[in-house]
């Protein structure tokens, strides 16, 4: 029964990626499904680190940016005809690549997890990134390498000239990547490296070594994230600093922890948020990055299971069949809680406008709303909503918080 | 007889104490061993050095022979040698039938495999339910270890110890804090899941003591000043002296 359920999961998952492009037929949209699927596989092999294997690491985008310099140097040398390969392997010379140098480095990071990793990975990436502008040949100074993927053996026909083949190869790649990271954590590896990541000590009283548990985490890892430098060497043909630096790096640890590193999905969604966040809220204001990191300090703050996580602890309620008495109190906190949010966003896009905005210009648009951000009135009314706002919901939480406590209720007795 | 685990001479300092003075002790294979002693004797120094987490002094420490200085806690426990602790030690945000199987997992030969789905291996899985079964967990199969009760968590930490199938088993007082049914039932696990192997186990409770071992051993201030059957030791004049003047009133 849960076996079918499972594989059902899996055929619809390749359903939709088979029929996305359908819904979102256009060159922008085609372009954020790629960028989409190149981070999914990127923030999964993140998690092999941080939610499976309990090692933080602030420099994963090393292994994404090498694999994905050896895709592009590969490319090259495919145009040079020193080898062939057809485009649609490639990702498995950036994987290797990976995987060959996170063997080097597990050697010795995973000794620890802790601060310890943490702080060697930091290392790591800076010497990394600083190579980069050392060893030109490979990593192209300032302008990176760029290579040509319609140079490659064609595939069947296919030469991958069109972002919508890209899209195909992209989205096979997500789910052969995306069914193997999850077969793993299935695997004694796998589940020994969730014991090691509770309580390395009591694992190594099982028989397990947790820096040999680590390390092979740490590989996989590798190889996923060069297998995800492949494919965007493949999408964008151009691989620089930018790739394999600390804000990579710092990028995919936000998303990832947004998404949830409790849940084997949660990356999935924190690479598909953010990503839409990049692409489409950046259309929309300048200020996206601060939003982003707001999220993030909230995620921290507030629920630090993340977005699924969240979703993962109504269970309980759920199984109790009382998950119908939370709708009530989540709407009328939540829409409080959405007036204030919009009330924030307003008071600093306002102060964006105010102190960047075009000299002379006083009107802008906001929510719809044309605004003069030279009159105080715009101002003192924002803030007046938002005080309300943050009052209601700060009186009303208290009630939401004991429905929550009835609704999960059945358990605390089953308990004792 | 033969000693299944034998120590000579071992000395343990941290800076400059010495906590364990020159221990010699040998357990005979098949046996129930007790260490007892006051508060703060070093029992658990003990364990910790018999188990590769703390590296001896002097002295060394022999299982079936071999040495086992240098090793690693995992090594040791690979050559058929499992403890429990004293203070709760499990894998908390895992279910209770996820910390047995982890448990099990290298004793059966899967080693670091990333080629086995744990959960086709039937038999695996089937000796898992079993360990927790024996322990009585059965019912809080899917729960996470974390929210067990406190007396549920230290049977979890037996059935995590015993899981592996480790023939010599060591206990750091393993009925501490349980009241007196709970603990008669863990004595009853105990006495069960070490028929047929080697059990030392470190206890204050001397009615939990006498019932279980067949010799006792007296740990007092890193010294052993005794080993004998239950007998000798409740009629030892050096015991009497540093140690059991409690005892015979507990015992009554
Ligand atoms: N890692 C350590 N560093 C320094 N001193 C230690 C360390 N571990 C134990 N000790 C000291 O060794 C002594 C013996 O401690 P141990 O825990 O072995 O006693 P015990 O016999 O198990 O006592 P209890 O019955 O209270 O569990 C104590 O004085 C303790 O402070
Ligand atoms: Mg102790």
């Amino acid at each position: 029964m849960a076996k079918v359920r499972g594989l059902l999961v899996w055929i619809a998952s390749l359903a939709v990626l088979l029929l996305l492009p359908g819904l979102f037929d256009s060159v922008l949209s085609l372009s954020i499904l790629n960028q989409m699927g190149i981070t999914i596989i990127f923030a999964l092999s993140y998690n092999m680190l941080l939610g499976q294997g309990g090692m933080l690491s602030f420099g994963h985008a090393v292994y994404f940016g090498l694999g994905g310099f050896m895709a592009v140097h590969s490319l090259n040398y495919i145009e040079a005809e020193v080898f062939s390969l057809p485009v649609i392997l490639l990702p498995l010379i950036g994987g290797l690549f990976g995987l060959l140098f996170a063997v080097f480095i597990g050697s010795f990071s995973t000794r620890r997890a802790g601060t310890v990793f943490a702080m060697i990975s930091l290392g790591i990436g800076e010497m990394i990134a600083a190579c980069s502008l050392i060893f030109v040949g490979f990593f192209g100074g300032e302008e990176g390498i760029s290579g040509d993927r319609t140079m490659a053996p064609e595939f069947f026909g296919f030469d991958f000239a069109q972002d919508l083949e890209v899209y195909y190869l992209i989205a096979g790649w997500v789910f052969v990547a995306t069914l193997l990271m999850y077969l793993f954590s299935q695997t004694p590896a796998g589940r020994i490296a969730n014991a090691v990541r509770d309580n390395p000590e009591r694992a190594e009283f099982i028989g397990y070594s947790q820096r040999m548990v680590r390390f092979i985490s740490f590989c996989g890892a590798g190889f996923f994230a060069g297998v995800a430098g492949g494919l965007f060497a493949i999408n964008y043909e151009i691989l620089t600093e930018e790739n394999l630096n600390a804000i990579t790096s710092g990028n995919v640890l936000l998303m990832t922890y947004i998404g949830g590193t409790g849940v084997f999905v949660g990356p999935i969604v924190g690479a598909v948020l953010l990503t839409l966040l990049q692409t489409v809220l950046s259309n929309y204001t300048e200020l996206w990055q601060l939003y982003v990191g707001l999220l993030f300090v909230a995620t921290v703050m507030f629920m630090p299971a993340g977005l699924t996580g969240v979703l993962m602890i109504h269970t309980v309620a759920w199984k109790n069949g009382r998950l119908r008495q939370l709708i009530l109190p989540y709407i009328t906190v939540g829409v409080p809680a959405f007036v204030l949010l919009c009330a924030i966003v307003g008071l600093l896009e306002m102060l964006q406008f105010y102190r960047h905005g075009v000299v002379g210009e006083h009107e802008m648009t906001l929510f719809f709303v044309s605004v003069d951000t030279s009159s105080v009135w715009p101002w003192i009314v924002t803030l007046l909503i938002a005080a309300t706002a943050g009052y209601l919901v700060k009186a009303l939480t208290p009630r939401l918080l004991s429905a929550w406590a009835s609704a999960n209720a059945p358990l605390e007795r089953a308990k004792t | 007889m033969n000693s299944i685990l034998s120590l000579t001479g071992v000395s343990k300092s941290f800076d400059a104490t010495e906590i364990i003075r020159s221990v010699d002790l040998d357990i005979i294979e098949g046996e129930r061993h007790a260490i007892i002693g006051p508060n703060g004797a070093g029992k658990s120094t003990l364990y910790n050095l018999i188990t590769g987490r703390y590296s001896v002094s002097q002295g060394s420490i022999r299982l079936r022979g071999r040495e086992l200085a240098g090793l690693q806690p995992f090594e040791i426990n690979r050559l058929g040698l499992a403890r429990s602790f004293q203070v709760t030690n499990i894998f908390s945000n895992l279910t209770v039938f996820e910390n047995i199987r982890c448990a099990l997992l290298w004793s059966m030969q899967y080693r670091y495999s990333f080629w086995h789905l744990v959960r086709k291996q039937k038999q695996l899985n089937e000796e898992s339910e079993q360990v927790l079964q024996q322990i009585g967990l059965g019912a809080r199969k899917d729960m996470l270890a974390g929210v067990l009760t406190y007396a549920e968590q230290r049977s979890l930490e037996l059935g995590i110890t015993i899981a592996g199938g480790a023939d010599v088993i060591l206990l750091d007082e393993p009925v501490a804090g349980m009241s007196h049914t709970e603990a008669d039932q863990s004595v009853e696990l105990i006495k069960r899941i070490s028929e047929g192997k080697t059990l030392v186990v470190v206890e204050h409770d001397m009615g939990v003591v006498f019932n279980l071992a067949d010799r006792i051993s007296v740990l007092v201030y890193g010294e052993i000043i005794a080993t004998g059957v239950p007998e000798e030791i409740r009629n030892d004049i050096k015991v009497q002296e540093a140690y059991l003047g409690s005892l015979d009133e507990q015992d009554a």
